[in-house]
């Protein structure tokens, strides 16, 4: 098994393939800058490209450009408040408020930090799972991932506002979003659901339009508001100094950033969660790990952890996820459905024969994954503080240029002006939000789990009817959920004791 | 402004979530099942909150996100909202007359010289620079099909 590793790096680091694997990092680190344009279509437009190629180089090409998509889509969301992909849209809550206090250069460097340790945790996590996770992937049925969802929620909506009144708008959130993400055909009758006979309604709303709706366009209008540049009045030459401090912000918290990888390495491995859902997540533990009810409230106005700990488990994901694509051949999540589809155009099949007769194939992905991220953040950080000088660009001049990127990145998520109606429209109820106080990480939560929630539910209650809520993992599940729901009006009433 | 927000969305919220329960009424239990589901309770924490804000409006309920700008006397603030809303309305009507490629320069030439007061030079500078990058990646790269404005479709130039 050694030497099948060192192998594996060997064969990465072959000209050849490692010439594939910089232009895969080289397209994925555009493809993440740029909103809308999801990691998932380039890795499908990409595909046809591997024809030619060995599996090594064409597994460093893939993986190369999908391992740093989501690295650089956070710098896109630190900087303009704008999701660079769909998973990275965590990353915007503090991200963005710490670049709008003057501390950009600290976000991105947490960010990226946090990025690599994630990465580092899941190729980790890939290389030693493989003989023993088996058990827990089947282990884990429909009623056990409906639960999972519904702790995620339960999670996010506690946890996202202060007091009672703060825990219902977060609740009301969720269940807000679950409510938007049963409009299209229902997957189980076929009826068109709150369509309005629009053809485009059909599929369901896109993530991508809805996401950069309710992030973008409240931060756009803030800073038309506010007529100054996204850091403000912050004094020159602080900018310079963050990157280091959010690196050394890495590993103050490297516990936090570490449990984070390992949240996302398990959604990760979890087929059918995604990546939407590690994110949110880390940063429901993240915010969790605030010792005080004032110490939380700080989140989302600019709390380094609530970018380090999206930061790690957007990254470490893809290990986890790779883990059943390559051992069972059941793909974590869309994206390694598609890269399941490269595994048959290279002529491989995925399997025990990954384990034992292409053991080094699959070695060289970890290394593939390792050395992407390495590469990534080291890249990024030569220029880091370059980047973070456009936090004081005026805001004339940055405002139109993020108006363009918010509606061609909305479009380009189906070539349809529907998008970016879609985009407008979820704008406006993420400014109410906004304006209102109303939390929106709980709506984005259950609009992106929406879909598996309903699914999990219904073949549950199909196949097991209602004992499927005494299965002892779902058990577990649901004590954890009432836990992650009384955990912070505890933790606020110590808190009241303590100060009077 | 929050109280107004909020008691905007919660009854929206209400309406929307009583209006999707009575809709799914009429499907097969298959379809209907999740929605009444979630659309019962939200409901009830919609009310809940309209009436949480009716009878204890200062209750803390403080979000972890951004909060809006509130430094700008009210009648500043309320004009450059609606100035930033109607560039994004502009922007859209920009779209739908005379296509993305042409729509993208004319909206970031005219938002940096007359909300912006920049000079002609830099105005145009920009617009061309983010022309030019629109052009390079979406056109020529991605070749994303832009359709065209109802301008260049009405004068037969499309």
């Amino acid at each position: 098994m050694i030497d099948a590793l060192f192998e594996g790096l060997l064969l990465v680091l072959q000209w050849k393939a490692f010439a594939f694997m910089l232009l895969g990092i080289g397209v994925g680190f555009w493809v993440g800058l740029l909103p809308g344009l999801g990691g998932v279509t380039t890795l499908a437009l990409m595909l046809p490209f591997i024809y030619a190629m060995t599996p090594i180089e064409g597994f460093a090409f893939l993986l190369g450009m999908h391992s740093v998509v989501a690295t650089t889509g956070d710098i896109t969301s630190v900087l303009f408040g704008i999701p660079g992909e769909g998973t990275t849209a965590a990353t915007i809550l503090d991200g963005h408020a710490m670049a709008k206090k003057g501390e950009a250069g600290r976000a991105l460097g947490a960010a990226l930090a946090s990025s690599l340790v994630g990465a580092l945790v899941g190729a980790f996590a890939l290389a030693i799972a493989i003989p023993v996770v088996r058990p827990l992937v089947l282990s884990f049925g429909s009623p056990e991932l409906f639960m999972v969802a519904i702790v995620g929620i339960a999670f996010i909506a506690s946890l996202s506002a202060e007091g009672g009144r703060g825990m219902l708008r977060g609740f009301l959130a969720g269940g807000l979003g679950l409510m938007v993400a049963t409009v299209g055909q229902d997957p189980q009758a076929g009826i068109a659901r709150f369509t309005f006979d629009s053809l485009y309604l059909w599929n369901g709303l896109d993530l991508v339009p809805v996401l950069i709706g309710i992030f973008a366009i409240p931060e756009l209008i803030d800073l038309a508001l506010r007529g100054t540049s996204i850091a403000g009045d912050v004094p020159k030459g602080q900018l310079n100094k963050g990157a280091l401090e959010g690196v050394k912000d890495t590993f103050r918290h490297f516990g936090l950033t570490l449990r984070c990888s390992l949240i996302g390495t398990f959604i990760g491995i979890m087929p059918g969660l995604g990546g939407a859902v590690a994110q949110w997540l880390a940063y429901g533990h993240a915010a969790q790990s605030a010792r005080t009810a004032e110490e939380r409230a700080g989140f989302g106005r600019g709390d380094v952890r609530g970018v380090l700990g999206p930061g790690a488990a957007n990254n470490s994901k893809e290990g986890g996820a790779l883990i059943p694509t390559v051992a069972f051949g059941v793909p974590g999540s869309s994206s390694m459905a598609i890269l399941l589809g490269g595994f048959f155009l290279l002529g491989l099949v995925p399997g025990p024969d990954m384990l034992t007769t292409h053991l080094t194939v699959t070695f060289s992905m970890v290394w593939t994954i390792v050395l992407a991220n390495i590469i990534t953040v080291v890249a990024c950080f030569l220029f880091l503080n370059h980047l973070a000088k456009l936090t004081v660009v005026r805001g004339a001049l940055l405002i139109p240029v993020i108006l363009v990127l918010v509606f061609v990145g909305s479009y380009t998520a189906n070539n349809d002006y529907g998008d970016v109606l879609l985009m407008l429209f979820f704008g406006a109820v993420g400014y109410l939000m906004v304006a209102g106080g109303w939390p929106r990480a709980p709506f984005v939560l259950g609009l992106v789990l929406g879909k598996i929630v309903e699914n999990n539910l219904y073949i549950s209650v199909a196949r097991y009817e209602a004992e499927w809520l005494t299965r002892p993992i779902v058990l577990v599940l649901a004590a954890l959920a009432v836990a992650v729901m009384l955990y912070p009006l505890l933790q606020a009433r110590r808190s009241a004791a303590r100060g009077g | 402004m929050e109280r107004l927000a909020s008691r905007i969305l919660g009854v929206a919220v209400m309406l929307a979530s009583g209006a999707a329960v009575v809709i799914a009424m009429d499907w097969p239990l298959k379809a209907k099942l999740f929605p009444i589901s979630i659309g019962v309770p939200v409901f009830c924490m919609a009310a809940a909150e309209v009436l949480w804000g009716l009878l204890r409006p200062d209750a803390r309920a403080a979000a972890m996100d951004f909060r809006l700008s509130d430094h700008l006397p009210s009648k500043i603030a309320v004009r450059r909202t609606l100035a930033a809303i109607g560039w994004m309305l502009g922007f859209l009507m920009g779209i739908v007359l005379v296509g993305f490629p042409m729509a993208v320069p004319l909206v970031v030439f005219l938002y940096a010289k007359v909300q912006g007061r920049e000079s002609w030079g830099l105005s145009l500078g920009l617009a061309l620079g983010v022309w030019g990058l629109f052009y390079a990646v979406f056109d020529r790269l991605l070749h994303l099909p832009f359709p065209a404005g109802w301008i260049q479709t009405w004068l037969g130039v499309a």
